[in-house]
């Protein structure tokens, strides 16, 4: 018989047993959430508070298949799924959420390459590194309102909070990075030939990349963060305005699924870095 | 595997106390025909530390270097060889004092010589074709000459020359699509040499290539290195802790030490030894091979100023080899 004993560090669970005893707390959740949406439902049948799986199901289907409230798209009546998933509600907010997220994204390449440069070229690193970490202290947060004065409230004020808020940290982590490259490489790209550009993109970047993309792996949830701040104070589409819209009415049948639709979306951005990283560099260990 | 180096008999023997007179007169001496390679010029080095002090590590060194010279520069942990190694590279500028390759001043690292350093010797990101090609391809095509149509042919041919290279240090084909973590570290010492043997640069330095390897396998680096050097002759300059890996190694040792513990005071080159051109072994120079090791080891120790002790001493012997274990090439 196994020991089963839970503060036993040297216990040894057999496979079947470690899966199965992941999933339970899991199973643990679903059975409380159901067990209060019945107790709910029993006083009150059109509870909205903890919604029903039937309530679920027409939630996710008027999210999924149906065009937002503000929208004026009205689908024919033999319009395809696929026709109908495209103006639909959830489509439009993770077209406009994801746009936002991806120029971000796309902005923290000119940050890494500063970060390059901060941690390699001695000069760059005199110019800037007191900057950045001086910039960094500042709670994006707080600049919000300056961003929204400078850029108005449309698109450019989210992706500013994004990038002042991720770069600096992530321009701090490659730094860093840069500089536990170990010198004997810096050395011995030169005794190569190599020029300045050689060794900074050919030798250290290269070799740095990997991190820098377990780094931006780690920085998507803040960078989520500071887009859903975005989107909730002042923004006419996107899936953490639609979160807040759905509070005023207490929607709770569309509130959970945006949530756990986000929370996936993340994991499958996430766990695609991931692939590409070992994909991209079998070299790299731990 | 290795292209065997024989060591053959050394007929005439070493005469210590004719090594030590003559120590002063090597540098009187040097023949005038043979072009200096490497000159270290009157070199102090100084580091700060703390707020105001600052230690001497280098106090006037100098030194000339011939072409083809096989130079070991030997001395006890912290007494500034690999210090000395840096100023070389360029990676690091002497306090005063200059440091000339082939007649030119050295003010930062170039390709005029290669290096070897103990570890991250190799780029993890490449394979061990790769390493190989990187020296020769980077120096006639940089970053963006790399998109030139004439890139292809050339990479062409350097990888056919970096696959010899491999074979000449004993790698299997196999090998050459292996990434460094997956090699032993010998293994990524002998790529490391092939690597920097890629570039035919006419100097050679190495800072303790060997220090981080087992016996067995050290014994064979140091066999092919002999055997690559006595092919080419380039100039080498190599780093050790090791007094049996120096005078195996070596054409000519070079002993640093400081004369005391005081920060002011930095080290100096108390011994400056020319050997036999084929290397000594404790196999084939026996007693003598000891001999020269226990010599060698009290002038790193810095205490030659008494022989005296150090000679009449009957302990004095198997305390040094405790110390300083001899390889399996010398055994």
């Amino acid at each position: 018989m196994a020991n089963l004993s839970p503060f036993d560090i040297q216990a040894r669970p057999n496979k079947l047993l470690t899966q199965a005893f992941s999933c339970l707390i899991f199973l643990v959740c679903i059975g409380l959430y159901m067990q209060t949406s019945i107790s709910r439902h029993r006083e009150n049948p059109e509870d909205r508070i903890v919604p029903s799986g039937h309530q679920l199901v027409a939630g996710i289907r008027s999210a999924v298949l149906e065009p937002a409230e503000e929208d004026d798209y009205i689908p024919a009546d033999n319009a395809s799924t696929w026709e109908r998933l495209h103006h639909s509600m959830i489509w439009k907010d993770t077209v406009s959420s994801g746009r936002r997220f991806f120029i971000s994204l796309f902005l923290l390449v000119p940050a890494v390459i500063l970060a390059l440069h901060i941690g390699l070229f001695p000069w760059f690193g005199a110019g800037f590194l007191r900057f950045v970490l001086f910039f960094d202290k500042i709670v994006a947060l707080s600049l919000l309102p300056i961003l929204f004065i400078v850029f108005g409230i449309d698109e450019w004020s989210k992706i500013a909070l994004i990038v002042i808020g991720v770069a600096p940290t992530m321009i701090l982590d490659v730094t860093q990075m840069v500089k536990a490259v170990p010198q004997e490489q810096i050395v011995k790209a030169f005794t190569l030939d190599a020029n300045n550009f050689d060794v900074a993109y050919r030798v250290v970047f290269r070799q740095i990349m990997p991190q820098v993309i377990n780094s931006l792996r780690l920085n998507l949830k803040p960078m989520m963060l500071f887009l859903f701040a975005g989107e909730m104070i002042a923004a006419s589409d996107g899936l953490a305005y639609r979160i807040a819209i759905m509070r005023r009415h207490m929607g709770m049948d569309v509130i959970l699924p945006y949530v756990l639709w986000v929370a996936l979306l993340l994991f499958l951005i996430d766990f695609s870095l991931r692939v590409l990283n070992r994909r991209l560099h079998p070299w790299f260990q731990a | 595997m290795v292209s065997g180096l024989s060591t053959p008999e050394m007929p005439t023997p070493v005469n210590l106390q004719h090594e030590a007179a003559s120590i002063n007169a090597l540098t009187a001496t040097k023949s005038q025909h043979v072009a200096t390679a490497i000159r270290i010029d009157d070199v102090s080095v100084t580091f700060p530390i703390g707020r105001k002090g600052c230690r001497t590590v280098l106090e006037n060194i100098s030194l000339d270097i011939e072409e083809g010279e096989f130079v070991v520069l030997l001395g006890e942990t912290g007494c500034g060889k690999s210090t000395l190694l840096r100023m070389l590279l360029g990676q690091d500028r002497p306090t005063s004092g200059s440091v000339s390759i082939a007649g030119s001043l050295v003010q930062r690292v170039d390709a005029r010589s290669s290096y070897v350093p103990q570890k991250y010797s190799l780029f993890p990101d490449r394979t061990v074709l790769e390493n190989l090609t990187m020296g020769p391809e980077t120096s006639k095509y940089h970053i963006f000459g790399r998109l030139r149509p004439s890139f292809r042919p050339f990479r062409r041919q350097v990888r056919e020359e970096a696959l010899r290279q491999l074979s000449h240090m004993g790698l299997q084909p196999s090998d050459a699509a292996k990434y460094p973590h997956q090699l032993s570290g010998g293994m990524q010492q002998r790529v490391a040499i092939a690597q920097a043997l890629m570039m035919k640069s006419r100097v050679l330095l190495m800072d303790e290539a060997f220090s981080a390897l087992d016996p067995a396998t050290r014994a064979n680096l140091q066999r092919l290195l002999r055997s690559v050097w006595s092919e080419t002759r380039p100039t080498v300059v190599f780093v050790t802790h090791n007094t049996a890996e120096a005078l195996f190694l070596g054409t000519r040792v070079i002993v640093l030490a400081r004369q005391n513990r005081e920060d002011h005071c930095g080290s100096r080159v108390v011994l400056d030894m020319k050997l036999p051109a084929l290397g000594m072994n404790l196999r084939n120079n026996g007693q003598q091979f000891l001999d020269l090791v226990e010599h060698v080891e009290r002038f790193s120790r810095g205490d030659h100023h008494n022989p005296s002790t150090g000679f009449d001493d009957s302990n004095d012997l198997p305390e040094t080899l405790n110390a300083f274990p001899l390889d399996g090439e010398t055994l």
